[in-house]
Formats: C-alpha cells, structure tokens, sequence
C-alpha cells in the first residue's frame, strides 16, 4: 500500500526546494543586473547549494509516486514555501550582509517547517526523513553563520549610489 | 505518447527581467506561469497584451505569443485579438499609469464590453519606469516626488470600484506577496467565461518602499465572490483596498456573440460586414 504521507511530504520537499533554487536565480540574475556584484556572487553560490539539496531530494523520492499539486495545494506555514526568500526583503542595494541574513532566515525556517513536520507525524519513515532534512538545514545554517561572522562590521545598511530615487531633499 | 505536464519555470522565455530586486512584479510572472502549468494552457494558443511601463515588459518573460504595445492600448489590442481569435487564451497586463490614465478610457470599454479575456493590473501607485511620478491610484498626501512634494492632493481611483461601476461581471484582487494565492485567481480568471480583471497590489521597492508594509495589512476574503451587483457597490466602496480573493463574479453573455464571427471570418471586409462598421 502506497505510504501518502510520505509522497506528500516529498512533494512539498521538491517544491520548497524548487522554490528556493529559483527565487536564488531570479534574485542572482537581477542583481548583476543592477552591478551589486557582490550579492549576485553571493546568491550564486545560494542557487547551486540549493540545487545540490533539490537534487537530493528527488533522488530519496525517485522510488516513490508523488502526488501532483497546483502551486496554491500546497500547505505551508506561511504565504510562500519556508526557504522561498520574501520579494519584500529585497533591495538592489542590499549588502551581502543583509543578503546572508535572509538566507540565513530562509535556512532556520526549512528548518522549522522540517522539524514540525516530522513532530506531527505519525508515519515512522516520513519523521524520519523529516528529521534528517532538519538537521542538514542546521548544517546550512551554521556555515552561513559563520560566513557572517567573517565578514567586517558595519555591512547592514543598504549601499550607497550616485543616482537615487527621486525622493524628497 | 503520454506528454509530460509542463511545470511553470517551463513557461518562462529565458528573457531575464530587469525589475529591480524585490519588485513586486516578478511575483505576477510567477503567479502566471504557475496558473498556467495548472491549467496546462498551450503555449501556442495563449497571448500576452501589454501596454508600457515597467508591468508591461512582461510579455517577454512568458514563452508564449506576446505584444508590447503603445501605452494605455493593451486592452484595446487584446480585444480585437481576442475577437478576431476567439479559439486564443488573451491576457492583457499592465500598470496602474498604463491602466487607469493614459489607458483609462480603454479599462471602462473592456469592463462593458465584455469580451472573453484577463486585464491584469499590477497596481503599485506610481510611475516607476520614469522614476516615481504619482499615478492614478496613488494618494492624496504622497509627498515622494518633486513634481508633487506635497502630494497629489487629489483622490485615488478604486479600480475595483471602477470596474463594477464600468460593468466588469468578475473582479478580484491579489497581492505581490503572496503568489500562490494569485496563481489561483489568474487561474480562475483565465477560465472565467468573460471579462475578469485582476487588480494586483504590486509593491514598487523602489520608488514606494514604505508598501513592503502591505504585508501586515493584507487580508483574505473568506466568503466567496459576490454575487449581487448592490452588495459588491457597497463591499468596493468601504473595502480598504486590502481584501484579496474572488471579490465578485456575475455570468452574463460576452461579446461579441456568439458566432456572430469565427476565425475565418476575421478579414477587414468580414469583420467589417459582421459589425456593420
């Protein structure tokens, strides 16, 4: 007999990966678009740390038929999948500490969403890949916890520009 | 052959947006492809209409036909694509400038006219494309650009209102920051047998930054859509701009007629005779 919680929980594993892998790319292509290089280098490297964590996934879910959702089916704690970085932190001239802040963020609520998922549970097999997935979002966090703390004080403020906005003097 | 269902990253050109980072754009782009993998539309059969302004690239982005037209004119292009290709899925898009000013002309007609087709308006209360000029729908005491340093100091449009006022038989309302939501409004919009007019509020990072508050103000209707025109005129008119979902919703027959012109028909001369132009 087909375990459903588990296929329901791998699907909406690929898809907050999915979502993550992708929101990175757009947010890396569009701030090389407006030359803060250093953060479009930084959510780069973002993309492919998610695509290595999507291609894993999809390999623990190869064996099993996974339902298919519409983008609205999906059952998360908030508007968007955990790892989703919110359109609303973004700015052109965000600094890469601020942009390793909201991975940072982004990593602690896969985390959460991970960790209660496996809490609630009540299929053995599916807390417990539920619960390996937590901990390797922990792993995540810790690296980017301490890329933060390598970086120099004073990078949490947006960047200044020769051109800006018009708003009032 | 079984074909495999097309996922919504496979209903992006490969164009790469230009919008700044955390522009509440790139959330309806999202928010149409997603409806479209769910609708499993074709790409080959669909047509993005747009008119200018930075909402209006947005055709390019989608792989499907598409058309940046003049500004304020997407409706207008979209309508007689639409009527000329009744067997096509049109969406027209564009901004809250290109829609309720320069286009506002054009957003009453479509309400009215009815013509089987979704206007998405992505509503975030200024002109961004030319650096932040107050627009239609922004309020009365925006004080942000120097062209109005003490703000326009007239009343914003209510687009709902409008529409309903202008004859609009579907309205709803969706917001940048939750695109999941908005992939099923464009979703039901899309399948609506009609006009269906999607006001989104879209924030503009930039020029408007105080509107990555919207997020705490936002709220979803729980009911669903209205059905009597009198009890939408009273929900648009004290609404606070804020309610996203299916806001109202009320069949009536499209225009043109059915079968009053087919693609075959659609040659000048044909279309002229079937109209009495």
């Amino acid at each position: 007999m087909p375990n459903t919680e588990l296929a329901t929980f791998l699907a909406h594993s690929v898809e907050l990966e999915s979502e993550a892998k992708e929101r990175y790319e757009e947010l890396a292509d569009t701030m090389a678009g407006h030359h803060n290089d250093v953060v479009a280098r930084f959510f780069q490297r973002m993309v492919r740390e998610a695509d290595h964590h999507l291609s894993e996934v999809m390999q623990l879910a190869q064996q099993t038929e996974l339902p298919v959702l519409k983008a609205w089916e999906f059952e998360w704690p908030e508007a968007e999948a955990p790892e989703t970085s919110s359109y609303e932190a973004m700015h052109y001239r965000m600094s890469l500490r601020q942009a390793m802040t909201l991975a940072l963020q982004n990593e602690r609520a896969a985390e959460c969403y991970y960790r209660q998922f496996a809490q609630r549970s009540a299929d053995a097999e599916t807390a417990r890949i539920a619960a390996q997935f937590a901990d390797e979002e922990v792993s995540h966090a810790a690296e980017l916890e301490r890329l933060i703390d390598d970086l120099p004080e004073n990078g949490a403020h947006l960047l200044e520009e020769d051109d800006e906005p018009n708003m009032p003097e | 052959m079984d074909t495999v269902p097309l996922k919504a990253k496979d209903f992006k050109s490969g164009v790469k947006p230009i919008w700044c980072p955390g522009c509440g754009h790139f959330s309806v782009f999202n928010a149409i492809t997603k409806a479209m993998a769910a609708l499993a539309i074709s790409k080959d059969d669909t047509v993005m209409v747009s008119g200018i302004g930075c909402s209006s690239r947005l055709p390019a982005y989608v792989d499907s036909y598409g058309f940046h037209g003049v500004h304020g004119r997407g409706l207008a292009i979209a309508q007689g694509l639409k009527v000329a290709r009744p067997d096509l899925t049109v969406l027209a898009m564009g901004g809250d400038g290109d829609g309720f000013s320069i286009g506002g002309n054009h957003f009453l007609h479509a309400c009215r006219r009815n013509v089987n087709l979704t206007y998405i308006a992505m509503d975030n209360e200024v002109y961004g494309m030319t650096k932040g000029q107050a627009s239609p729908t922004t309020a009365m005491d925006w004080d942000h650009s120097k062209l109005t340093p003490h703000g326009p100091g007239v009343r914003p449009f209510k687009p709902a209102a409008l529409a309903l006022a202008a004859g609009a038989p579907w309205i709803a309302r969706g917001y940048s920051g939750n695109p999941n939501q908005m992939a099923k409004l464009i979703a039901e919009a899309i399948e609506f047998p009609g006009f269906s007019f999607v006001h989104v509020m879209s924030q503009c990072i930039t020029f408007c930054p105080e509107q990555t508050d919207w997020k705490s103000i936002v709220h979803e209707r729980q009911e669903p859509a209205v059905t009597d025109t009198d009890e939408a005129a009273k929900l648009f008119l004290h609404d606070d701009g804020f309610m996203t979902g299916v806001l109202y919703r009320q069949e009536r027959p499209t225009w043109p007629p059915p079968a009053s012109i087919t693609r075959e028909d659609a040659n000048a001369e044909q279309l002229a005779a079937a109209f009495k132009v």
